[in-house]
Order: C-alpha cells, then structure tokens, then sequence
C-alpha cells in the first residue's frame, strides 16, 4: 500500500516501536492494546511452536454417515436404500465389510497409507434432529437436555489458555462464517475468524488500510468507549494484517483443488507453518442436509473433503509439520438409515467422524452400528462424542478432559 | 463525566430541551438511543416535528405481535405434553419432556424472529426497545421457565402495561406464569416463603440494594404465597396464602401480594429505581449524579407512576440531550443488528441458525439474558470474538444469501418469505449500483454522512474517495462501493451511537 504513514505495524515488536515514537495509537489512546497488559502479567508461556495442534473439520447439515463409510456386505444396506445404496464396484474398500463412499479416492489413500481413521458409530443419547440443537449439542459438548453457555474449545481456552499465546497469537483461528459456539468460553480469549476460501487478499488488504484509517480518525466525540473500540479493533487487525501477510506470502507444492474448503485448508497450513502459536483451528464444510436427489451432491461434498484433506496433509508432511497436527471432522447428525420418498435422507442420529493425522492409530475403530432397523427407526450409537472430545484433549492437546467436559469418557484408540 | 451538564440544575435538567438546541445531531441522537438507528426519512420527520411531537408519536402505543403460530401450537400441544410428563412411566415422561423442551425452543426462535420483524420496522423501534428495556427489568430466563408460550405471555404484559402505571405493571409481572415459575413462587408455601420473588422485586425489579432489609423481603415474601400458575395461567391459591400480620418498610397490616407493591411505591426509591435503570440502558454506563434523579423519581412519584410520561419527559430532556452523553455509546448486539437492517432498508431475515446464532455469538440473545440482572451492556459487548461477528453479520448482508449452503428447513423458510414478497433481505445490486454512478468523491461523502456521519468532513472522506477511485481501475465500482461500505460499518465509528 502507498501511505506508509497510516500502515500499522504488522508485529508486535513493530507496535511496540510505534508506540514509543509517540505516534502510534498508544499517543491517543489511554488504553494498552491488550497484548501488552496481558503480557505484563501472564506467567511466561511456554514455548508453543512445536505444541500440537487440532484442526476441527465441520461438515455442516448432517452428513449421511452410511453413504459415507458404505457397509456394504450388511444385506440390511441394501434393503435400507433400494435407490440409494451404492453399488458394489463404485466403491472403495477398507476391508471385507466396508467401504468409502466412491468420492473419497483421496482419503482412501490416506486410510491405506495409514493416516486416516474413522471412528465409526458416534453420537449420544436422546439424540435431537433439529439442526440449530443438535449442532449446539456437539459444539458445547452437553447432554441432550442440558445447555451450556460455552463451547467445548471455549472451555479448553478457559483452562489451557492463561496468557495470551506467544507473540499475541489467537488461541482459536475459525474459517467459517459463523464464529462457532465451540469457541465461546467464559473469559475473553483471543479468537480469530477468517473469511471461508483461499485469501481474499488484495480486497481485503485494502478494506484493512481504510478500517485503519478510520481506526486512526477520532470522531468529533471521542471518549473513553470510542478509545476501548479502537484498542481491541487494532489488536484485531494487528493479527489481521499479520496473517494477510503470512497467507499472501505462503508458498507450497501441495496440490490443492480450486474449492473454497481446501483454501481454507491452505490458510490453517500457511499459518501452522508461520509458526503461529494457535492451537486450535476451525473449518467449516456446509450443505450435507441433503434432502433429496442426494447421490451426486454428497459424492462431490466428500470429493471436496477429501482432497481437501489430501492436499493439506500432503503440505504438512512437505513442511515436516504433520507430526504437529490432528485433523478431526465432525457432523451435527448423520442421516435416517431408510432413505426417503425423494432419493434423499432426512435427518437421523449417529454417524462415522473421521481422524486424520501422521501420529493417528488408522483403521476402524468402534462399532459399526446395527443395521437391523425398521424402516424410519435411527441408529443407536455407540460411541459418545464426548468420548472422542476426551481422547483428543487428554491424548493430543494434554488438557485434563474432565474439567472441559465435567465426567471422565474412556479414551478411543485413535491416538 | 462531561462538563456541560454540571452547569444544569436538577429541575433544569427535566426541562424540555429548548428549540434553539434541537437541529440534526440532537434529533440523530434522539433516534438512535429512543430506537435502532436514524434513516433518512425519519431524521428528517423529527426534524420537522421537533423532539416532542416526535416521542409523543414513538411512544403514543405499543404495537401488537400476534402470537407466533409455533407459539400456537405449543400452547395447544401442551397439556397432552403435561399429561405425558406427569402421568406417563419414567421412559415416557423422559420423552414427553424431551419433545417439549425442543417445541419450545422451536417456539421461542419463531417469537424471537416475529419480534424482531416487528421492532425491525423505524416506525416501531422506540416502543419495541422500550419492550425490550423493561423486559431487561422485569427479567424472566428461559431455562427455568421451560414453556416459550410463558415467555410469549410474561412479554404480552410488558407490553399490555408498558405505557400504564408501573404499579399495575409490577401488579401483573407478579401474576406472570413465567415469573412465578422463574423466581419460584410456585414452591411457595405459608409454612416456609420462598424469597426469591420478593428479594428481586425490591432489588432488581423496584427499589435497588440498600431501600429494604432481610426483613422486609421475609415478610413480603409470605404476602406473595399463594401465587401460583397452573397450564400457564394465574391462579391465587387461598390456603396456600399467608393471611396473617406482616411488617414492612415499618407498616403493619395483613398485607396481600397487591399491597406490597402498593408499599413498594411509596418508597422514595421506587421513583429513582427505574429512572436510574433507563439513563443505563439508553444514555450512559456511568450513574447520573443522584439529584438528577431524585428530580425526576419526585416528578414521577407525582404523576402516579406512568411510564408513558416518563419516557415522554426523560427523551425530550435537556439532560438526555447533554453534549457528555452524544455519540459515546457502544451499541448493543440487538442495537448493531436491527440498525444495520434499517441502515440498509432491508428486512429481517427468518433464519434462525444465521441470525439467532450471530446474535447469540454477539452476546444477546432477545429476551434471554445471562441471568436475572440482564445483560451488563457497554464495553462488555466488544472483544475479539464479538467484533469478528459482527464482521460476519455485515458481510452476511451485504453479499447474497447462499442459499446452496441452507439446511432444507431454512429453504423452506426463505421460499416462505419469497411467497410472501420479502426478498430484500440482502444488500441488491441495484441500489449498489445506484451509488456506483456517483463519481468517487460525491459516492464518499454519501456514504460517510450516511453511515458514519461523526466523521463527516474529516480526511477519512478522502480516503473513501481515494479508495473507492483505486477499486474502479481495478473492477466494478459496485464491488469498490460494497467493500468501502463495508469498512465503514465495521469501523469503531458505527459501533458507536
């Protein structure tokens, strides 16, 4: 950008330099950025770059779990599905019982590879089919008929999160629309929200210059909330304009697909590469609420995750950061084993969740639910998703699960 | 505090804000603090009519909202879903109460919707904040209330009573359904009161901490037993009434629930108590100095109690209207939200996911505040997280809806909408590129006075212009005109009101 005299700094150190010179906005305003209150009375954080890191992967609208992990040699499949079960040879196979749905070729050679596991069968008791509530359910980690406040992640920050992350890096970055319930906590955090997609960069590096600007030009009644909106607004675009920089800047081999969902992808790698101290990441995938004619749209919604998930692990293993890095997808339901009057599926209860990672145990793990239903009955599950949260936080993010999610779950073998 | 009002007497104060003082900023901050925002066309009414003849209209009657047709339907559902949930075996009762925590909740975000449907409109923003005001007084919580039908009732009599008497309004508030399950007057019994009601009612409802004592909230308590709601209608229990002698506020008598709140009244904190709570609400975060409002709460005291004329002589004061408390007041989620709507002509979109959840994220969901205090307000709604929404929020109406991304339910509701003839519930291309033909710096100016009118004049519009000038090399002015919107509705500026 022209007009270096209203760029902000893009570090912290620069910040700091600004300030001192007087004319940054420590020179107008009465109000520390909260990075250097924060930093003034947080214990030294631990150094937080080689610390493991979550990527939570949202399949938003209930992803229909037995079009996805296909059990095709359970004759009740077939019954269950007359015009939607997939045939046999458009498959891909995990072993004699089961296969991926036929878009998944990606995730398929992650899984023999090693590094994708599916925990099959997941979901919780009194299972509610409302998509508000159910998505609430999973990302608060409550009972069916107990609503939290927080979000399991918020819960996490509140207990892992003392300090500000080294350098003023957010605790949680979420690329999605919507800042997700699973981020709201009890104390403030630093959380981040990047728009879905690859960077929107050159727009928004400009949008960033102007909301600067006017960051910097004091109302005719300035006072003491107008100065409060500046600081946090400026420490907002501080991590704005440091991550632009980093996702503008990032450079890789990996192959990613032209989607906006493997974009998003792209921006966690860029910033897991930078070193950033975040560790957790949120990514939203929508339109599984496939209602009718759903054969080819969830085919493709997979096709999207899954070379999503492809390209980003390949970029990891290139910048030897996968060791680093739990991928994690999850829905709010799966979807009513009979299929519906529309070649579609309404909404049911439990489904698979898939794992991803070079440190993950790969393979099934669970039970496969049983099919033996009556036509519109749900599946039971049998794995609670708390379960999931617990062996993740305990085995991979080194966070007692018990105080994020008020019981002990016994830990799954996918860690 | 600013040094302007200190020259004010208390009687001063109350007095009409005098002509020579009433020009656009004065009627621009009179709609956004009585309201959600000033649009053009109502900025310049007020103008006209003068602040009088204007709050008089704001506040001539409350408007009605129909009851929700899921509100409706649990209404009508509910006494099968009592039966199952009293008479029906453990598994049964388990359901039973299941399927009707999700109706409800079902219920309670089609209300939420059809509210801010209604308060979305300019002509009936003042009343329905005012609605929302007093419901952030007389709270009820939703998860204790359990039944949305209750929360369409307890708002039903805030709005009945909220131009009437504060008396009879505290006198039906103790009668609501959702009040008696919220504050545990359904548990209460002679042999042992429950004091939940009658502490809040002198502490947060009425007088505020320090007018009473234990005692007094032990014996009103037992004035309140008896009360009780059955299937979501009052009932007054005799037997389960405390007939005998109670001594309050140093009064003698076998006081009823009724007579109470008459006691209540004759309080001299009952006239500061609410004035007090509305400068909070709308005007200021730090307390007004105490003989603005016991001013005020004399006046008040004097005229009955009327809430109409409170809200008439509090908008049109000279205090209200004191240069310390123009333009430094950070809007509320609902506030932000409702604004942005009437900023941008658009209407109120019926997805609750999108909507309630954005809401939720920014801290307010309507009508469920944290807890029985309501929400905090001021800096509290601003950090990281909330100012990421509500970047989200603005981006969500300035870009098309993706309605491939919608569950098939939020379809069905959109298609709804489109039957009916809503469609604008995004920023449309036309109007964008109505603004897109001005030339960059007449297209700034506009678009700075109208949205962020305090930094009118400022080298900021320059920048816009400058800005708006490099997106036209590059593309489309429309998309130069949308972005440059955008940064001005995230700027620290349009929090402000």
């Amino acid at each position: 950008m022209k007009n270096p005299a209203h760029l902000l700094p893009s570090t912290r150190r620069e910040f700091l330099q600004y300030g001192a010179k007087g004319v940054g906005l420590l020179a107008f305003s009465r109000f520390a950025p909260g990075f250097l209150v924060e930093s003034a009375y947080a214990q030294a954080p631990a150094p937080e770059k080689d610390r493991t890191i979550l990527v939570l992967v949202q399949l938003a609208g209930g992803n229909d779990g037995l079009n996805t992990v296909v059990p095709f040699a359970d004759p009740n499949y077939r019954r269950l599905r007359p015009t939607l079960g997939l045939p046999e040879d458009q498959l891909l196979k995990l072993d004699d019982s089961f296969a991926l749905n036929g878009g998944c070729i990606a995730m398929h050679q992650l899984f023999k590879d090693g590094k994708l596991g599916i925990v099959q069968n997941v979901g919780y008791p009194n299972p509610n089919r409302s998509h508000f509530r159910s998505t609430e359910i999973w990302e608060t980690a409550s009972a069916s008929n107990e609503f939290l406040p927080t979000g399991w992640l918020g819960r996490y920050f509140d207990n892992a999160c003392g300090g500000t992350p080294e350098g003023g890096d957010p605790c949680g970055v979420s690329i999605s629309n919507e800042v997700p319930q699973s981020f709201l906590s009890e104390h403030q955090h630093p959380t981040f929200s990047l728009a879905a997609g690859r960077n929107n960069g050159r727009q928004r590096s400009e949008n960033l210059a102007l909301l600067e600007q006017m960051v910097h030009t004091p109302g005719v009644h300035d006072d003491d909330n107008a100065g409060y909106l500046r600081h946090t607004m400026m420490d907002a675009l501080v991590t704005e304009k440091k991550f632009q920089k980093v996702l503008g800047n990032y450079q890789t081999k990996a192959n990613y697909p032209g989607t906006p969902f493997a974009g998003s992808l792209r921006n966690v790698a860029a910033l897991i590469a930078a070193g950033t101290a975040t560790r957790v990441y949120y990514v939203s995938l929508g339109g599984f609420d496939t209602h009718n004619n759903q054969v080819n749209t969830h085919a493709n919604l997979l096709k999207q995750l899954s070379e999503g998930l492809a390209a980003f692990q390949a970029d990891l293993e290139e910048k030897k950061l996968d060791g680093q890095v739990l991928t994690m997808t999850f829905s709010e339901f799966g979807r009513r084993p009979s299929e519906n009057e529309s070649r579609g599926t309404d909404h049911g209860t439990a489904a698979p969740l898939f794992v991803l990672g070079s440190k993950i145990k790969s393979g099934l793990h669970g039970t496969a639910p049983n099919l033996d239903v009556a036509r519109n009955q749900d599946l039971t599950y049998t794995t609670d998703f708390r379960a999931v949260y617990s062996t993740v936080l305990d085995q991979w993010l080194g966070c007692k699960s018990s105080a994020i999610l008020g019981a002990d779950y016994k830990p799954l073998g996918f860690i | 505090m600013g040094q302007s009002e200190n020259k004010i007497g208390a009687t001063e104060a109350w007095q009409p804000l005098p002509p020579a003082e009433w020009d656009e900023a004065a009627a621009r901050h009179l709609l956004q603090r009585t309201g959600f925002t000033a649009t053009p066309a109502e900025l310049a009414r007020a103008l006209r009519d003068g602040p009088a003849q204007t709050v008089e209209r704001y506040f001539t009657a409350m408007p009605a909202l129909p009851k929700p047709r899921q509100i409706a339907d649990l209404e009508a559902d509910s006494p099968e879903l009592f039966r199952r949930i009293n008479n029906g075996t453990p598994e049964e009762k388990r359901q039973a109460g299941q399927e009707a925590r999700e109706q409800s909740r079902e219920a309670q975000f089609d209300l939420t919707i059809k509210w801010l449907q209604l308060a979305g409109r300019p002509e009936n923003s003042a009343t329905e904040k005012w609605l929302l005001f007093l419901s952030d007084v007389w709270v009820v919580g939703g998860e204790k209330v359990r039944s949305s039908a209750f929360l369409y009732q307890h708002l039903d009599i805030l709005r009945r009573g909220a131009l009437g008497s504060a008396v009879s309004l505290a006198k039906a508030v103790s009668r609501s359904p959702a009040m008696i399950l919220y504050l545990d007057l359904q548990q209460s019994q002679p042999k042992a009161p429950n004091e939940n009601f009658a502490r809040e009612l002198f502490e947060l409802f009425t007088l505020g901490e320090g007018n009473y004592t234990e005692n007094d909230i032990k014996q009103a308590a037992r004035a309140f037993t008896g009360y009780r709601q059955r299937e979501g209608s009052f009932i007054f229990a005799p037997r389960q009434h405390d007939t005998g002698d109670k001594t309050i506020f140093g009064q003698t008598g076998p006081f009823s629930g009724d007579e109470v709140i008459d006691l209540v009244f004759q309080q001299k904190a009952a006239g500061t108590f609410l004035p007090k709570e509305m400068a909070r609400f709308y005007l200021t975060e730090s307390p007004l100095p105490a003989e603005y409002t016991e001013a005020l709460g004399n006046w008040w005291a004097g005229e009955g109690y009327d809430l109409r004329k409170l809200a008439v002589k509090f908008f049109t004061s000279r205090l209200f209207f004191a240069p310390a408390y123009r333009a430094g007041f950070i809007k509320s989620p609902i506030q932000f939200y409702l604004g942005l709507v009437q900023d941008l002509q658009l209407s109120v979109v019926p997805l609750p996911r999108q909507l309630l959840g954005a809401l939720r994220s920014m801290g307010q969901m309507p009508f469920d505040p944290p807890n029985v205090r309501g929400w905090v307000g001021g800096r509290s709604w601003i950090n990281s997280a909330t100012l990421a929404v509500r970047r989200q929020v603005i981006q969500a109406l300035l870009s098309p809806i993706n309605e491939g991304a919608l569950n098939g339910d939020e379809q069905i509701d959109l298609a709804a909408a489109y039957a009916d003839g809503v469609t604008n519930f995004t920023l449309d291309d036309a109007r964008l590129a109505e603004w897109a033909r001005l030339p960059a710096a007449e297209r700034a100016r506009s678009l700075v006075r109208r949205y962020v009118p305090d930094l009118a004049g400022t080298e900021l519009e320059r920048e816009v212009a400058a800005f708006l000038e490099r997106g036209a090399q590059r593309g489309p002015a429309e998309a130069a005109t949308r972005a440059a919107l955008a940064t001005l509705l995230e700027s620290p500026s349009y929090q402000l009101c």
